[in-house]
């Protein structure tokens, strides 16, 4: 690698000093905010655990909606999980430079997103004391899953997305763990012994060679490649546990590309209401600019305006395809019992983001973090409405009915996003948020550098 | 050297191992089932016992076959040889093994602790000690007329011993009570036909019915053998279909499969039914008869009684005009709930009707009268009332009857048994009465005791204990007849049978001599025990018109309230709860009411007009005040009755009688008057008018079905007349142009398999009574889950009639599917439908494929089967199932004591987060295979029949080998009228549905 000197204004040294500095000891507001996530996630077990011994029947799903909050919390995570991928292998590929600084963070919430997301489909089974009946595992009766059915594409998909992403991370995550090692030599104290040794032992012998920087470009450019399909994969298979259905308002062939507009348009979201506490905290402002939210911005509206083409494109079918059970469906869903979570989803969605067409708005954060609440919102009444309403009117008008969550369920929902955010806090002190790496090359190649807001772009 | 060898070391490594492991695993702890040490005689475990019996959950009289496995009755059903009911069972009879298991129960006798005013358990020796010395010093005082013996109106020995008790007693004073009695019926045959009996109706051999408002599809005399007659003639077959007018103002379950229904404003029957008889008369239709009766009807003109009947003339003139007709018409009279203050001569203008028609002798024959008790009238009640407030009631025992619940407040029952010396209560459940006992003394249920029921002449139907008593209860019989002996003396002289057994033979010793006079007792006795009694035919017995008709006066009967009173109110027999009997039944409480789908609750029936009026929907409270009560009810908003009417079931109110029954609903009798019949003096319950206005309040009222419109998407269908007749012709055609829906179903199975279990359903059959769920319920353990759930949609029926208010279609369809040129109303239409939904077993079914763990799959017999074991409960296969009748275990629901006992040992007892569905009785398919395959043959057709069909009164259902083509489920699948529900999804059902036929006014 040639040898490049940095721009004035920031040095190297000081990349590595902003970002590693932000790993000191936490104060009060963190151990405070960790007590409150841990307190919810504790009520939140209990829920489960009471759910458990009691039954199924303490949530509210039921005949005929069968599935209900846990299946939409486990497609908005799923969905979630997304644009770190996204953000990572797909803008890595199209040689992106903003992607540098939110990568990591993206990729991280991936990461627990999808342990989030893994999380439901056991807490919506019946008996989840036997969950293991849906892994291929060998056994005397030669029972296998069934392979024909979504659930288990479920299984695989969702599993090789949270493998290929870790690795991806981790690969990544190397080059930055070396530098934490390194700079704990120079520190005295039995706790820097420790994170010289745990940081050394994750950082796999990292020399910095130009033989392993060679290796590493290559390896992180291969793994950006595999995971690029799994974008596309994953939230497909997640899509089709609907579409493979024969409900009616599932049963549709849009479902794929629709719901990886989505989950990449939710996900965009998350790591706009992510980063925007993230860089205040950690004071990272000068890494974190108008210029990335801008970006990010655009990448909002475009999908926003994939989601909002794919609702309209699934009524225009509904009405085109003469189906009257369709149509029923589809006209119910806008105006029965469950209009008002559709006119959320509408809103939210598809009208809102509509603001992201002013380059003013998506350079301005406070703005931009609250258009991204509301897409998180909607995303999350997007899954509800799809499910809900759909299973609620199908074929047989006897057997309509209504669906309402209970406790147990917002309770396990809010611990969802207690553990999700645990996890993220956990991260934001233990492993560079942003990537060393990464914001050194972008510096070097002139792309961008700290505190550039990139007016003109 | 006591050193581990190492052999034993992995022993007991693999042996703590897989224990550990199947601690782990367990549920609960495994249970050794012991073998008998000594096994009984007659009982082998695992096959069970029958029982031949007599249900006596109403008078009807039905005999049952009671199917005991090791000890225990865990079903009822129909005695196929049984006169009455030919082994068919309505709801109520399938709900008497809940009567019998019943945790609420009176578990002992008990006697009223005057300190505390509570119960205390005593034991029968004090009990009966006691009460004989109270009796004893009644007579001894020469007051034995102070001792009042309210009964049911049982026919049979029970009734003998209960009036030879009270007469060697002394007292005259035994008074019967029947909530629904049919003595304006009788006492009009006396007037008419100089007859006073109740005459057997012949439903199948009459074209044409005219009911003016007899519920005899679900409460009314003789249900059962009145749905399966009905059926027989009012179901497409043979190219014919009988027509149903139903002429009334609310349209009650029976009235909901009628052809046309005509809603006259009530208290208005007499009046059509003279009408129609003058037109009838005058068209020279009634031939010599009419001479006779043509100055009694001559006033009623068309024009006269349309306007007092709130219809057209013309309507009653074109009911008239098929009646004098129809080649057999038969009319039939109000029911109970529309017995007015001149309900004798109501049921004598129908007589009239039947006479004109020339259908006496023909659709109406005396001779096989039906038998029932004759209860005492509104003046012998009134009477016992002021004996009881006058203290001249100083002992009033009850038995088998709850007057407090079942008869109007009005008469002031409930305050003068304040009076009462002592009141004594024989029944088996704390009811409405037995709660104000100072003494009970709790009867076997009827599946305890011996005894017989005599529904008819010439059948007298026996019944036998099936189980040792479950609780200390005792026979009636046998403690009247140990109070007797108590007592001594001349009451234990006459009453000197050592037990109601030998009672009971000694009673059937005429019958011995009029059925088998050559065989010994012994003989007659072991074989009326296990056919469950004897019964021969009748002969019908001609009747004359009698004079005594010519005095009768067809006053308009007046009803109760004035101008601000608009709404008359009629309280009708619950068809799941009958009076009340039938409310401590989990099974009949989550039995959806068979017109609105209401579990759990009452409710008042109301005309949208009327409602709108009001600015009230379903759900909201209505105050009812008639001139004699008020009380709060929720609307139910439908176009059942009509908009001057409203109607409320009887049934619920009750403050006591268990968990399940006490504090639920309302007892509309509390807004009757003491109101009677004019002429014979019984209870008249069409009798006020009430006010309604809203509360503003809200209830929670259940109505288990989602929507009863079908939105044109052809899943109930109905097809007139002509249409049918040309399907039937042209059936071929109609396989031909849909041949893999109907036919290749029955590929859907193992090539080598013989079979292809299917079913065929006629819907012009069915008439949505809901015994078949009932019987679901106890043949598959399906648990009762409570109206609270119930709200939320999680009943656990199997199977659930869905009623879809249709469109007659008038050209002839084919078979299934939104085919080409299909024509969709999307309106609703008034033609009622009823349709059994259950598991399809589809061919190509939804639920298979997305189940991640195949806890669902076809089986080679072409079964949709579930594995609980494997179950995880993805809930997945429900969301796929377009029929949507699969249900998930919520909870671990229970079986409280003794409730438990009740469960089939051959079905599994599914524990919580498992799928279940309808398994087709998958335990009986078994067991006929497993019987077929020890003789060396295959199943033959009619060897399999599940709980549904066994029970259906109306033979709606039909189950068999598709395979088989000569089996009747193949032959009806192949039926120009057989579709499939949703069958355009082609998930190729098992399930064959004929399509109902309606009959117009002109076909035929």
């Amino acid at each position: 690698m040639a040898t490049v000197s940095p721009p004035a204004r920031t040095s190297f040294g000081r990349v590595s000093r902003d970002i590693i500095g932000a790993l000191w000891e936490p104060d009060w507001r963190y151990r405070v905010m960790m007590l409150v996530l841990i307190a919810v996630l504790g009520w939140a077990g209990y829920a489960w655990v009471y759910q458990i011994k009691v039954g199924m029947g303490t949530a509210g799903i039921t005949h005929p909606v069968m599935w209900g909050v846990y299946i939409t919390n486990f497609v908005f995570w799923v969905g979630i999980a997304h644009s770190g991928t996204l953000i990572s292998a797909i803008l890595y590929l199209l040689r992106s430079g903003w992607r540098t600084t939110i990568n990591r963070a993206a990729e991280a919430m991936t990461i627990f997103a999808v342990m989030t997301a893994g999380l439901f489909p056991l807490i919506h089974l019946g008996r989840v004391w036997y969950f293991y009946f849906l892994a291929p595992y060998p056994n005397q009766r030669l029972l296998w899953p069934n392979f024909r059915s979504p659930l288990i594409w479920d299984f695989f998909a969702i599993s090789t997305y949270f493998t290929i992403s870790l690795l991806f991370w981790y690969s990544g995550l190397i080059p930055d763990l070396a530098t934490i090692r390194d700079r704990m030599k120079g520190l005295t104290g039995r706790m820097a012994r420790f994170k010289e040794r745990a940081y050394g032992l994750l950082s796999l012998g990292w020399q910095g060679s130009d033989s392993q920087w060679r290796n590493y470009r290559r390896a992180y450019l291969y793994m950006a490649a595999i995971a690029t399909p799994l974008v596309l994969s994953v939230h497909s298979v997640v899509s089709w546990d609907f579409a493979m259905a024969i409900t009616p308002g599932w049963h549709s062939t849009i479902f794929a590309p629709y719901f990886v507009a989505g989950a990449i348009f939710s996900g965009i979201a998350m790591v706009i209401t992510l980063s925007v506490p993230f860089r205040w905290a950690l004071g990272l402002e000068d890494y974190i600019t108008e210029y990335h939210y801008d970006n990010m911005g655009k990448l909002l509206l475009l999908t926003s305006l994939i989601v909002g083409y794919a609702y309209v494109a699934e009524y225009f079918m509904a009405w085109y395809s003469g189906d009257p059970v369709e149509w029923e469906s589809f006209a119910w869903r806008a105006t029965g019992d469950y209009a008002g979570p559709f006119a959320i989803m509408m809103t939210c969605n598809v009208l809102i983001p509509l603001l992201c067409f002013s380059r003013k708005i998506r350079r301005n954060i406070t703005a931009i973090f609250i258009i991204s609440l509301f897409v998180n919102i909607g995303m999350w009444y997007e899954r509800f409405v799809i499910i809900v309403s759909a299973l609620a009117h199908e074929f047989e008008p006897a057997a309509w009915g209504l669906y309402k969550p209970t406790w147990v369920e917002l309770s396990i929902t809010a611990g969802s996003f207690a553990w999700f955010l645990f996890w993220f806090m956990l991260f934001a002190k233990t492993l560079p948020a942003i990537s060393i790496t990464e914001v050194k090359e972008s510096m070097a190649e002139g792309v961008w550098s700290p505190g550039d807001k990139k007016e003109d772009s | 050297m006591s050193e581990i060898k190492r052999r034993d070391f992995l022993k007991i490594l693999g042996l703590s191992g897989a224990g550990t492991g199947l601690v782990g695993c367990a549920q609960e702890p495994a249970k050794k089932l012991i073998p008998y040490l000594v096994q009984p005689e007659e009982i082998i475990p695992g096959i069970p016992n029958w029982y031949a019996s007599v249900c006596r959950e109403c008078p009807a009289g039905c005999g049952v076959h009671v199917k005991v496995r090791e000890g225990r009755p865990i079903k009822v059903e129909g005695n196929p040889d049984h006169p009455v009911n030919a082994g068919r069972l309505c709801a109520r009879g399938q709900a008497s093994l809940q009567g019998l298991y019943n945790p609420d129960r009176i578990a002992s006798p008990m006697r009223r602790v005057a300190e505390t005013g509570e119960f205390a358990p005593i034991s029968w020796e004090e009990a009966e000690a006691f009460l004989a010395e109270r009796i004893q010093a009644l007579r001894q005082a020469g007051r034995a007329d102070r001792l009042h013996f309210l009964t049911d109106a049982a026919a049979g020995s029970s009734e003998r011993l209960f009036a030879a008790w009270m007469e060697a007693l002394g007292s005259p004073n035994r008074l019967i009570f029947e909530s629904f009695d049919l003595e304006p019926l009788r006492e009009a045959n006396r007037l008419t036909f100089g007859t006073a009996e109740i005459p057997s109706y012949e439903l199948d051999r009459a074209d044409l019915i005219v009911s003016f408002g007899a519920g005899f599809l679900e409460t009314w005399s003789s249900p059962v053998q009145y749905a399966r007659q009905f059926s027989r003639s009012h179901s497409f077959g043979d190219g014919r279909k009988g027509r149903f007018i139903h002429v009334s103002p609310r349209r009650s379950l029976t009235g909901s499969n009628a052809d046309q229904w005509v809603p006259i404003r009530p208290a208005s029957a007499m009046l059509v039914a003279l009408a129609m008889t003058r037109e009838l008369v005058a068209d020279g239709h009634a031939g010599a008869r009419g001479a006779a009766i043509r100055p009694l009807v001559e006033p009623f003109t068309p024009e006269r009684v349309a306007e007092a009947a709130g219809i057209e003339a013309e309507t009653v003139s074109q009911l008239a005009r098929e009646f004098a007709e129809s080649p057999a018409s038969l009319a039939l009279p109000p029911g109970v709930e529309l017995a007015d203050r001149n309900a004798t001569a109501t049921h004598v203008a129908v007589n009239l009707l039947n006479y004109a028609a020339g259908n006496v002798g023909r659709t109406v024959r005396f001779g096989p009268n039906l038998r029932r008790g004759r209860p005492a009238g509104v003046e012998r009640l009134q009477a016992l009332v002021t004996a009881m407030n006058g203290g001249a009631a100083e002992i009033v025992l009850v038995h088998g009857v709850d007057p407090i619940h079942t008869l109007p407040s009005a008469f002031g029952l409930s305050e003068a048994l304040e009076n009462v010396g002592l009141l004594v209560s024989f029944a088996s459940y704390m009811d409405e009465t037995a709660a104000r006992a100072d003494l009970i003394l709790p009867d076997h249920t009827p599946l305890e005791s011996w005894g017989d029921h005599s529904p008819a002449v010439g059948v007298h139907g026996l019944q036998q204990p099936t189980i040792n008593p479950v609780f200390d209860s005792k026979h009636t019989g046998d403690v009247l007849l140990s109070l007797a002996a108590r007592m001594g003396g001349d009451m234990a002289e006459r009453l000197a049978w050592p037990n109601f057994n030998s009672y009971l033979q000694e009673s059937w010793q005429t019958i011995h001599q009029e059925f088998a006079p050559s065989q010994s007792f012994e003989q007659f006795w072991r074989a009326a025990v296990s056919r469950g009694g004897v019964w021969r035919e009748v002969a019908a017995q001609p009747v004359t018109l009698s004079r005594a008709v010519g005095g009768v006066e067809f006053d308009v009967p007046t009803l109760d309230g004035d101008a601000t009173t608009p709404y008359t109110l009629i309280t009708y027999p619950s068809p799941n709860l009958y009076d009340g009997r039938s409310a401590n039944r989990p099974w009949l409480q989550e039995l959806p009411d068979p017109v609105t789908k209401i579990v759990w609750n009452s409710w008042i029936e109301i005309h949208p007009d009327a409602a709108s009026q009001l600015g009230v929907q379903t759900g909201d409270v209505l105050t009812v005040t008639s001139p004699s009560g008020r009380l709060d009810v929720a609307a139910f908003v439908h176009e059942g009755v009509r908009a001057d009417t409203v109607a409320i079931p009887l049934g619920q109110g009750h403050e006591h009688f268990g968990r399940w029954a006490s504090g639920r609903g309302v007892n509309p009798l509390s807004l009757l008057p003491v109101a009677k019949d004019a002429t014979t003096g019984s209870p008249a319950r069409l009798a006020t008018r009430v006010a309604l206005s809203a509360t503003g309040g809200r209830s929670r009222l259940v109505v288990v079905q989602g929507s009863d419109d079908d939105q044109g998407r052809e899943i109930a269908e109905v097809v007139s007349l002509a249409a049918a007749l040309e399907a039937e012709e042209h059936a071929h055609v109609a396989i031909e142009r849909e041949p893999d829906a109907l036919v290749e179903s029955a590929q859907d199975a193992d090539p080598k398999s013989p079979y292809r279990w299917g079913m065929a359903i006629d819907l012009s059959s069915c008439i949505g009574c809901s015994a078949c769920v009932t019987a679901c319920y106890a043949e598959n353990n399906i648990p009762v889950v409570g109206e609270e759930n119930c709200a939320q949609g999680r009943e656990m029926a199997w199977l659930r009639i869905e009623s879809y208010y249709e469109h007659v279609v008038e050209e002839n369809g084919h078979g299934g599917g939104h085919g080409e040129g299909a024509v969709h109303d999307e309106s609703k239409g008034s033609h009622v439908v009823h349709l059994p939904m259950m598991c399809q077993h589809c061919g190509n079914a939804p639920c298979e494929p997305v189940c991640p763990v195949y806890a669902t799959y076809h089986n080679p017999e072409g079964l949709n089967v579930q594995v609980y074991n494997r179950c995880v409960g993805t809930r997945y296969c429900s969301n796929n199932c377009p029929y949507k009748v699969r249900r998930f275990e919520w909870f671990d629901f229970e079986f409280p004591y003794p409730l438990n006992l009740q469960l089939n040992p051959d079905v599994t007892v599914r524990q919580k987060g498992v799928m279940e569905k309808c398994t087709f009785c998958v335990q009986r398919i078994m067991s006929a295979r497993s019987d077929a395959n020890a003789r060396g043959r295959d199943v033959a057709d009619g060897e399999v029949v599940p709980a549904c069909a066994q029970t259906c009164p109306a033979e709606a259902i039909v189950f068999g080998n598709l395979r088989d083509s000569n089996s009747r489920v193949s032959k009806l699948a192949r039926s120009g009228r057989a579709y499939h529900v949703l069958g355009e999804l082609n998930t190729r059902p098992a399930v064959t549905y004929l399509k109902e036929v309606a009959r117009g006014h002109e076909e035929g």
